[in-house]
């Protein structure tokens, strides 16, 4: 793998605020690679200091083997769409598009083909004498990544770039920038808060919380096997259930309430078992479960959500834990107050130790 | 009584729409009554005035008459001497603008580029400290400073660079940087601190070294108050009498010192109301010709 952007031992410190702490990250060539966290989490000061915006307090910063960590910004081989778009105000979108181009003198006959190809990307062919106050967010979100494309930098960084655009526009932006990133070949490094886009768009997420990189993979690995019950919390909507390991691959919740779970914890660890809501079925209290973890419960609430229902169920361990079930004919109903069973495949509990 | 069925059932009635507008015309022009006197009895009504006796003629004492109108005064602004002190004016007011800039510039935007709000508030406040007294007073005191054995003649004497510059042409040009430095700095920085400064940084970015970024952004973004405060200094330098007064000499009367002339010693009010009236319209089509290009520059 040719790592298109390395990072080894980053940390970020303003003031006493420690922004990114120690973080070490391999970004592959021709990859689209997210960072997903919550706001304040380091996020946007990772991608500066690899534009060079930021300077690292500690740390290097490697764009295709060369030492970046301190080159100002220009001498880099990367672009950037920022999260506000910052578009020129007092230039055209050709001129715009075009900045990066003239910047490096490149000769006027090229500058305008490129430019116009550019604009033919992202769709805006016949915009180029608009100013970017007679755009709509969705045309400027355009013009910014145009802007950035053109130059053909072996990094892409982008900022939220979705992030002012209203839902439907959004949805229809993350197909069409996944599409371009696949026609342009570029390394993707795309900042997002909304673990939706960055699951669907991306070839690995870096999940971040308070400065630090928490765990790597591609959206199944982050989903299946969180690394930590932050990530497990982060991304989708989970249980969590306090255990201990009792024997090897057998985690006992509550009081005599013990089920298989995945884990290579040894026993007597404290563990929180992480189940999602949408791997767990309900059954008759009578019903036999083979196979299966078994636990026995109240109904509490029932949720509906159009598309699936939520069930809020009482654990005998006193524990609360939400089913997800599809709305689908052949499924039953439940109502509060009625005892249920529930189950899950061992595979789908996961014993967490942080 | 009319029955209260009548209102009108179209929203786009046009006569209804005519009266609405008819009725918030009315109330503008009710608000801005006030505005509007003022304007007339401080403004209007002397530049008339102004206007009236630019074409009367003069007693055989010098007392305007206003009756056997006529242009001699407009002939009169043909003479070598007006000439003379237009360009002297024009070259001080001018040099004085492009310092004003050279030094404002770069203080706002040191200024504008501050993180902390509180250290930026009271850099501003020491930028608007010496209107806290007299513009008068503080000529006053140049005259000290500029003066036989003030500091700054000491310091000039100690360097060997210069000696008294009390009533000499360099005297004017300090005390005018003095007055009119604030009004270059205060829009200057007005317009710098709104920057958004990610744009440089998108600039920076597409591979703009720092000074063509402040080149191709910082600067075109910030002309509104390049120009405003060339207006607000570049006019009253133009005009300036207190200053031409106070510090200069007999060889440095400006345009301000010399319109007063006529209407003081010289005894020649027409002259000095033709005078002014030119320097004004001439004035007012320079800023709109200015603000003009600007518009479709921007
Ligand atoms: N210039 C700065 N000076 C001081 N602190 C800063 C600066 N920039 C960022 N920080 C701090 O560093 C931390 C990380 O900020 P960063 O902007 O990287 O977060 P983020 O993950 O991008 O968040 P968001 O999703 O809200 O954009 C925050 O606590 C922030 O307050
Ligand atoms: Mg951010």
């Amino acid at each position: 793998m040719t790592v298109a952007v390395g990072l080894h031992a980053v940390t970020k410190r303003f003031g006493d605020v420690v922004a990114v702490d120690a973080v070490d990250l391999e970004i592959a060539d021709g990859e689209f690679f997210s960072l997903l966290g919550p706001s304040g989490c380091g996020k946007t000061t990772t991608l500066r200091m690899i534009a060079g915006l930021e300077f690292p307090t500690e740390g290097s910063i490697r764009i295709f083997d060369e030492e970046v960590a301190l080159a100002p910004p220009n001498k880099r081989p990367v672009n950037t769409v920022f999260q506000s778009y910052a578009l020129f105000p007092h230039m055209t979108v050709a001129e715009n598009v075009g900045f990066g181009l003239a910047m490096r003198k490149v000769p006027d006959a090229e500058l305008r083909r490129r430019v116009g190809e550019a604009i033919e990307l992202v769709r805006l062919g016949g915009m180029e004498n608009r100013r970017p106050t007679q755009l709509s967010g969705g045309q400027q979100q355009r013009v910014a990544l145009a802007r950035a494309l053109v130059n053909r930098p072996k990094v892409l960084l982008l900022d939220e770039p979705l992030g002012a655009l209203d839902l439907k526009l959004r949805q229809a932006m993350q197909v069409e920038l996944k599409d371009i990133q696949r026609e342009v070949g570029i390394t993707f490094v795309y900042v997002t808060h909304d673990q939706e886009e960055a699951l669907t768009m991306s070839d690995r997420i870096g999940v971040m919380d308070a400065g630090r990189l928490l765990q790597v993979g591609t959206a199944e690995d982050i989903y299946e096997r969180p690394a930590n019950r932050f990530v497990a919390d982060f991304i989708g909507e989970t249980n969590f259930l306090d255990g201990v390991i009792v024997a090897e691959g057998h985690v006992e919740i509550g009081a005599a309430h013990t089920v298989r779970a995945r884990t290579g914890a040894p026993v007597g660890t404290a563990v929180t078992l992480m189940l999602r809501p949408e791997k767990i079925q309900l059954h008759h209290p009578d019903e036999v479960v083979d196979g299966r973890n078994r636990l026995e419960g109240t109904v509490r609430h029932r949720l509906y959500f159009g598309d699936s229902l939520y069930y809020e169920i009482e654990l005998k361990s006193g524990d609360t834990i939400d089913v997800r079930v599809e709305n689908v004919p052949s499924l039953p109903r439940w109502d509060p107050g009625q005892r249920v069973a529930v189950s899950f495949h061992h595979d789908a509990a996961d014993a967490l130790t942080e | 009584m009319t029955t209260t069925d009548e209102r009108p059932t179209r929203v786009a009635d046009p006569e209804f729409e005519r009266k609405a507008e008819r009725a918030e015309a009315l109330r503008g022009f009710l608000q801005a009554l006030p505005s509007y006197a003022y304007l007339v009895f401080f403004f209007a009504i002397p530049l008339v005035i102004v206007f009236v006796f630019s074409f009367a003629s003069r007693s055989r004492t010098g007392r305007p008459v206003l009756s056997d109108w006529n242009l001699d005064s407009y002939a009169k602004l043909f003479q070598p001497i007006v000439a003379e002190i237009v360009a002297r004016s024009l070259w001080l007011a001018l040099l004085n603008t492009v310092l004003c800039l050279a030094i404002g510039y770069p203080f706002a935007y040191w200024l504008a580029t501050r993180r902390s709000a509180r250290y930026r508030a009271v850099l501003l406040v020491l930028v608007l400290i010496p209107f806290w007294s007299n513009f008068l007073v503080r000529t006053y005191a140049w005259r000290v400073l500029l003066g036989e054995n003030g500091f700054v003649t000491e310091i000039g004497r100690a360097l060997g660079l210069w000696d008294k510059l009390l009533f000499t042409q360099p005297a004017v040009f300090i005390g005018l940087l003095y007055g009119y430095l604030p009004f270059m700095v205060l829009p200057l920085y007005a317009a710098l601190e709104r920057m958004d400064w990610s744009l440089v940084e998108a600039a920076r970015d597409l591979y703009a070294s720092g000074w063509v970024a402040f080149r191709k952004v910082t600067l075109p973004l910030s002309k509104p108050g390049v120009i405003a405060g060339s207006i607000l200094v570049f006019i009253p330098s133009l005009g300036a009498y207190v200053t031409p007064d106070i510090l200069g000499g007999a060889k440095t009367t400006l345009l301000g010192n010399y319109i007063v002339r006529q209407f003081t010693a010289a005894r020649n009010w027409p002259f000095g109301a033709a005078l002014s009236f030119v320097v004004l319209v001439v004035m007012l089509i320079a800023t709109i010709i200015y603000f003009r290009t600007d518009a479709r520059t921007i």
